[in-house]
């Protein structure tokens, strides 16, 4: 050890030193003795560069190290087979709300405006489209100018409602097997009463005759 | 951008329990949190690159293997740093004997009158920079490491690395602090000394400081 013999004292705890781990009392200790040794100053002083120049060596060597794909080869290793589908849903909208929280509740802000504007766009009238179209609705009924008619309502098979618009002038229209002239709005029908709309259809020939009445 | 930032910033134990809930990408941020130190120890322990990638691999694998058996009551790196050291350990001893580092008598007090008082502190100062070193000297580092004992290695660079705590180092390497003391005394010498001789040399060789 150097000359100074209270070196072989300090000379150990100048590691512990550096390395800030001393308690307040030794390290006033050690500050005394380095106030007055030139050797452990040098010493502390080695120590403090050593220890630079190993971190700053040691990052120098992962200098040229690729980690692009090292996640990448750990997650492969560590994958478990697929588990069932309702728990990778479940797992997936747990790790949405907590990973994504602001990506999602903005996804969620941009669906509900979407909804809100397009549901009464998607609702507004619509044309039907030529006879007998699905989903038609019955959305007005106008019967010619002065002429009487009467509502014929029938039901059809499938649960819907036909309504025939019947002109009453039998002087013009002599009454049929077809039940005289017909004012069927187009694309007429009438929203049955599970709301769903039946598609209007000339009546079948078994159809009971209109009877007539007042509009 | 938020999500990701919160994301990064959850603490390693928070990660830990969302992964054994089945949370991979839990995993995942822990794996890119500390590949790069859990590799430079393996690098640092083992030299070789190659066996340094498959080891920090290995590491993370056994982690999440493992992960029930980590109690919490420690930090979670350094259980994770007690893996990568051991796994380093074996793949040492596996190597078989052949050049590997003569153990330390830690009851014997180190000769420091051989190495040069402050020839490393001179030269570099207390605060080397990046750009003031050579590849040449990045080499000699790993090249002093591997005259360090394991057990001796692993304590400096775990130190050096990842700024551990002397208690944190007692809890990983499961020694008593006096162990790591001495330890790291003894390693930082023997380093110190390798580097100075190396540097005195490399001054010689140049000229500077020449007459």
């Amino acid at each position: 050890m150097a000359g100074n013999p209270a070196c072989e004292r300090f000379v150990p705890m100048l590691s512990p030193y550096v390395d800030g781990e001393l308690s307040s009392a030794e390290r006033v200790n050690v500050e005394q003795h380095l106030a007055a040794c030139r050797d452990c100053t040098g010493r502390a002083a080695d120590l403090r560069a050593e220890s630079g120049l190993l971190r700053v060596g040691l990052d120098m060597a992962l200098d040229d190290v690729d980690f692009k794909d090292f996640t990448q080869r750990v997650m492969a290793r560590v994958t478990p087979d697929k588990p069932p589908f309702m728990e990778r849903l479940k797992l997936a909208v747990s790790e949405m709300f907590l990973y994504q929280r602001t990506a999602m509740i903005s996804s969620l802000a941009t669906a509900a405006v979407l909804v809100l504007v397009g549901m009464p766009l998607l609702m507004s009238d619509r044309a039907p489209v030529g006879y007998a179209a699905e989903r038609m609705t019955v959305k007005s009924i106008q019967p010619y100018r002065n002429a009487e008619v009467a509502p014929v309502v029938m039901e059809t098979d499938n649960g819907g409602t036909i309504i025939w618009l019947v002109d009453e002038d039998s002087d013009v229209l002599p009454a049929g097997a077809e039940g005289g002239e017909r004012h069927e709005q187009t694309g007429g029908g009438q929203p049955d009463g599970n709301g769903r709309s039946v598609p209007a259809r000339p009546a079948p020939d078994a159809a009971p005759r209109p009877s007539g009445g007042s509009l | 951008m938020l999500g990701c930032r919160t994301y990064l910033a959850t603490d390693d134990l928070t990660l830990v329990k969302r992964v054994r809930t089945g949370d991979q990408r839990a995993f995942k941020l822990l794996v890119e949190r500390y590949q790069r130190k859990v590799y430079a120890v393996a690098l640092g322990m083992l030299k070789d690159k190659e066996e340094a990638m498959d080891v920090s691999q290995e590491a993370f694998v056994k982690v999440y293997k493992y992960l029930d058996h980590f109690k919490g009551d420690s930090s979670f790196y350094t259980w994770l740093y007690r893996i990568t050291v051991n796994i380093c350990i074996d793949v040492i001893r596996k190597r078989g004997g052949g050049g590997e580092a003569v153990e330390f008598d830690e009851s014997q007090a180190m000769d420091l009158s051989e190495a040069r008082i402050g020839a490393l502190g001179s030269r570099l100062g207390t605060n080397p920079q990046k750009s003031a070193l050579r590849r040449e000297l990045a080499e000699k580092i790993q090249e002093a490491l591997s005259t360090v004992p394991e057990k001796h290695r692993a304590i400096l660079l775990l130190r050096e690395i990842e700024g551990m705590s002397y208690d944190d180092l007692a809890r990983t390497l499961d020694i008593p602090k006096g162990t790591v003391m001495s330890r790291l005394f003894h390693a930082r010498a023997k380093v110190q000394k390798i580097l100075s001789e190396y540097l005195e040399l490399d001054e010689a060789k140049s000229g500077v400081g020449s007459e």
